[in-house]
């Protein structure tokens, strides 16, 4: 206690406080912390145009994106932002209605991963001894096995249909590293006294673990998932460029393999914006989540805040 | 050391070997499954076609054996047992695509030019990483920190292809200074004269870099949050307070916040394996992960359940390297004693 | 005790003891609502040969105190203004650089608290000896070790051990041993211990304590011990400073503040305490809570909220330090006479 004399928290909170006020206080502070780096603020519009470029991109174009036999590789111009394809079809339309099967994979991936991880990590937090053992066991398996090339073997075995089918096999590849950070959270709570002060209270497991526990891993949990979604659109558009997965739907993976091992985009300018555009997707979405995932860390880190 | 301590460490050693021969046991187990469930059954095929093209049952037994690992007929627990006993004599069986040629012969080519830019990609990473990572740390309520931060997270989140893939367009299409694939220029006798080395140097610079960036964001990341923490440690204070000097006072800090990094090691090395797979396809480097794929396209299954197998141990024992150099240099590992 | 080698210009047992002397020092801390005060122009003065006691609740400002001895409060603190004079040293505050670094540790010495950890956990406690000698331009390194194993065996440790061994594997007095050692090792005369029994068992607090007073004797050092326990302070010190919100309220001869306590906030803190002797319910805990530095009145006494003999002058006038026969007091109220209980074990 060398230097003890930081002042605490220089809100005073008097007395009745109740949730709602709770909330309220903290939409503020998310609302501080936006606002205090603008590039916060750039990051969630990021990540919500690409959401809506997700649910609503497709309906914006044709079924059959129209193709131009006269305009093959067309550099950029007004009416082709990104350039056209090897069949003239416009990048900018690719990539927009591409997005939705990556968008879909990536949500399925994070949800599975996020779900599965939790329940394993909370319950092997919680329970601890022996079925903790056993869990963290198969959580470091889990971790040490690579998911890329174990992912390529499988495509050899499974033919991954559908962007669903997709997400849940990352998703059982993806659990072990939210499993091992929320087990962590779970005993730092029950050293904390946590859990042992909530049973003193005759309070019931169930409601320990939805009312106590999971709040306060919430935001971690969040910061996870979206993390899992970038690396879940990373994994898939990664096979599709590999060409190891069959080409069904348009995507940004497809649109990678097509300009690297069709287009020469490695070795002929023209069909450089062809390539360029999925990546710069992927870029701009990466901005996006980790701009967010750093104004999360604030908002969840106080520790963080004074610097 | 006392006894104590030695005894700590020998538990400690025996026990990530049986945990890393229970991942390999493992591993192997996933493989021989996949190999086994590949729709059309490959091996059961290739013992049928044998028998068709005129072979006795027994020839074509023998045959698909070399292949494969295991006999095509049989039980499974037979199939798995003479899987698993061929692996023991470090038998991957052989390969399909360039036939008669041994699985652990491909890899064994295939293996240098992946094992030696990962570990010169890790090591440049390492290195740029951790000072890059002090420098912020030190800078962090600065723009220059900010940006180095917010550089390391960019390059830690975006994918390998992404970094390999631009890195090819800007020096190969838009600005040709580098060669665009292929480990090294065919007009060249291999061998140790200026302009094969040259030629390897040169073909190898972008996939090094790619690398290098892809593992550089973990590190300044890593590195700058524990500088933090361990400034924060009193210990640091209390070498301030007692007078030591600069350079001492820096090298407790550096000492400390480097230490933690080695458990990432391994996961780095983890990573620029699986990222090879990447890295390979896109400067058609013949490494292990050009290796996988190839063998998928062209369904060469001896050869992809060899490759996936090596190279998943060879990320085991990069793991058990990591956490063994651990407990070499933290001390209150090596007593045996929880910190 | 085998003396050891003499630091230049003063061999520790010939030398007197230095004399300190605060005046009007003010510590700052920057907060997002401007710079708020953590110590608030404090005089104080440690008689050469002395131990005196520093007692004060969390956030009273003492640990800062303490700190800026050595001219080493940490950002965003930092001295505003004020002088820390030590004899042979002059103004601390203005020293800088490499001078400011040989002070410390050479010449004035710091003990942390045993619950944290002050010692590097990577490097034994032999090898940031060296790294102690290196920094302080000391020439005969064994020498050093040969003083350093004497001063642990001094304070009933095997020394050639605890050199050998990592901070890890050593308990919390054992280390509180360690950092005395390291404080005291190149000879410093004025020592500063912050919370010195904190984290420790009863018994072990006892031992420390008499070490704290045997060394202090034997090497004619002027001490600071900074804690919130008036009974481990009772135990060692010769003087008594007591702190509320960044100001020293009540100074003097320990016996005499503890026995005759003058300032309501002594008096109050004294009630406090439970004792073995007597019943327990007479213990009364001071009413409210300590000052945090955003909660410090403005204008006024600082102890006004909770004070019981408060008056109207409390509320806008804060009250000047006086001294009466070698007691120092920052009350209103103390020049009139208080109704004591008198506490006959402090006598």
């Amino acid at each position: 206690m060398t230097v003890t004399v930081i002042p605490e928290a220089t809100v005073q909170t008097t007395g009745g406080t109740t949730r709602a006020t709770l909330r309220r206080n903290f939409w503020r502070g998310v609302w501080r912390v936006l606002r205090r780096k603008p590039s916060r603020m750039a990051g969630v519009v990021i990540v919500l145009l690409f959401a809506v470029m997700g649910l609503i991109g497709p309906l914006l174009y044709p079924d059959h994106l129209p193709r131009d036999d006269n305009a093959l590789y067309s550099p950029p111009s007004l009416q082709h932002p990104f350039g056209t394809d090897f069949e003239g079809t416009d990048v900018l339309a690719l990539v927009v209605t591409g997005a939705r099967y990556v968008l879909l994979t990536g949500l399925a991936t994070a949800v599975i991963t996020v779900a599965l991880g939790t329940a394993i990590g909370l319950f092997a937090g919680f329970r601890r001894g022996r079925w903790d053992t056993a869990l963290m066991r198969l959580t470091d398996m889990n971790l040490a096995i690579p998911g890329l090339p174990l992912l390529l073997v499988l495509s050899a075995v499974w033919k991954f249909e559908s962007p669903i089918e997709m997400g849940l096999v990352l998703g059982l590849l993806g659990w072990g590293g939210v499993a091992r950070a929320v087990r962590s959270q779970t005993l730092s709570l029950r050293e904390r006294g946590f859990i042992e002060a909530a049973r003193g209270l005759g309070l019931p497991t169930t409601h320990i673990i939805g009312r106590e526990l999971l709040p306060s891993m919430a935001p971690y949990i969040a910061m996870n998932m979206l993390i899992a979604v970038t690396g879940a659109v990373y994994a898939q558009v990664g096979l599709f460029f590999l060409g190891v997965l069959p080409f069904e739907a348009n995507n940004w993976g497809v649109m990678l393999n097509l300009a690297v091992f069709n287009g020469g985009a490695l070795t002929t300018p023209a069909a450089l914006p062809y390539l360029l555009a999925p990546l710069l997707a992927i870029l701009l979405l990466t901005l996006g989540i980790v701009l967010i995932v750093d104004a999360m860390d604030e908002i969840f880190n106080p520790r963080l805040r004074e610097e | 050391m006392t006894r104590s301590r030695g005894g700590a460490v020998a538990r400690r050693v025996a026990g990530h070997l049986i945990r890393g021969l229970v991942m390999v046991w493992v591993v192997a187990t996933i493989s021989f499954v996949i190999i086994r469930e590949i729709p059309g059954n490959p091996v059961q095929g290739q013992y049928e076609s044998l028998i068709q093209k005129g072979m006795s049952p027994e020839q074509a037994e023998r045959a698909t054996a070399v292949l494969y690992g295991f006999l095509p007929t049989g039980s499974l627990w037979d199939q798995y047992t003479g899987y698993l006993g061929s692996l023991l004599h470090f038998d991957l069986g052989r390969s399909l695509s360039t036939p008669g040629v041994e699985v652990t012969t491909l890899i064994g080519h295939a293996a240098r030019w992946t094992v030696l830019p990962v570990l010169a990609g890790t090591l440049l990473s390492f290195l740029l990483g951790v000072t890059m990572g002090v420098y912020a740390a030190i800078k962090r309520s600065g723009k220059l920190g900010d940006l180095l931060a917010l550089s390391g997270s960019l390059l830690h989140g975006v994918p390998v292809y992404v970094i390999g893939l631009l890195l090819t367009a800007i020096f190969t299409t838009l600005w040709p200074i580098l060669p665009s694939g292929g480990p090294v220029d065919v007009e060249f006798v291999p061998g140790l004269n200026p302009g094969y080395v040259g030629s390897l140097l040169q073909h190898a610079v972008l996939p090094v870099v790619t690398y290098t960036l892809a593992s550089y964001g973990g590190w300044i990341l890593a590195m700058k949050s524990n500088v933090v923490a361990v400034l924060g440690d009193d210990f640091i204070l209390a070498a301030e307070l007692r007078g030591l000097k600069r350079g001492i006072v820096f090298r407790y800090l550096a000492r400390n916040a480097i230490l933690p990094l080695f458990t990432i090691l391994a996961l780095s090395i983890g990573m620029l394996f699986g990222g090879s797979i990447f890295i390979e396809e896109i400067f058609n480097y013949p490494g292990l992960g050009l290796l996988l794929v190839n063998s998928i396209s062209s369904r060469d299954y001896a050869l992809m359940g060899g490759t996936f197998l090596v190279i998943t141990v060879g990320i085991i024992v990069a793991n058990i390297a990591a956490d063994l150099l651990y407990t070499a240099i933290d001390p209150r590992v090596r007593s045996g004693g929880s910190a | 005790m085998t003396t050891s080698s003499p630091a230049p210009g003063c061999p520790a047992p010939s030398c007197p003891a230095p004399g300190v002397r605060i005046r009007d020092l003010t510590v700052v801390y920057k907060t997002p609502v401007g710079e708020l005060p953590a110590v608030s122009g404090v005089d104080l003065t440690l008689t050469p040969g002395t131990i005196t006691g520093v007692v004060g609740e969390s956030g009273s400002g003492k640990s800062t105190l303490a700190l800026s001895l050595l001219n080493a409060v940490q950002p965003p603190g930092r001295i505003k203004s004020g002088t820390v004079e030590i004899d042979g040293l002059g103004d601390v505050v203005k020293l800088g650089g490499e001078q400011l670094r040989q002070t410390r540790g050479r010449k004035v010495g710091y003990v942390f608290q045993a619950a944290q950890n002050s010692l590097n956990p990577l490097k034994t406690i032999g090898k940031q000896l060296l790294d102690l000698g290196r920094s302080h331009e000391v020439d005969d390194l064994r020498a050093l070790v040969r003083d350093a194993k004497d001063l642990l065996a001094r304070m009933g440790m095997d020394g050639a051990r605890v050199l050998d061994s990592h901070q890890h594997e050593l308990s919390g007095g054992m280390r509180q041993r360690v950092g005395i050692m390291l404080a005291l090792v190149l000879n410093a005369q004025v020592v500063v211990l912050d919370e010195p029994t904190t984290a420790l068992d009863m018994i072990t607090q006892a031992t420390i304590l008499r070490i704290i007073r045997e060394v202090h004797e034997e090497r004619a050092l002027t001490t600071l011990v900074i804690t919130h326990d008036v009974g481990a302070v009772a135990e060692v010190a010769d003087d008594l400073a007591v702190m509320y919100g960044g100001r020293v309220v009540e100074h003097g001869r320990i016996t005499e503040v503890l026995g005759a306590p003058r300032h309501p906030y002594t008096q109050g803190l004294i009630r406090a305490i439970p004792r073995l002797s007597g019943d327990i319910s007479l213990a009364r805990a001071l009413p409210g809570r300590p000052p945090t530095l955003g909660t410090l009145p403005a204008a006024g006494c600082v102890f006004r909220e909770r004070c019981d003999k408060r008056m109207e002058i409390c509320e806008t006038v804060e009250p000047q330090s006086v001294t009466l026969d070698g007691r120092t007091v920052a009350c209103h109220a103390a020049g009139r006479p208080l109704p004591l209980v008198k506490r006959k074990e402090y006598a």
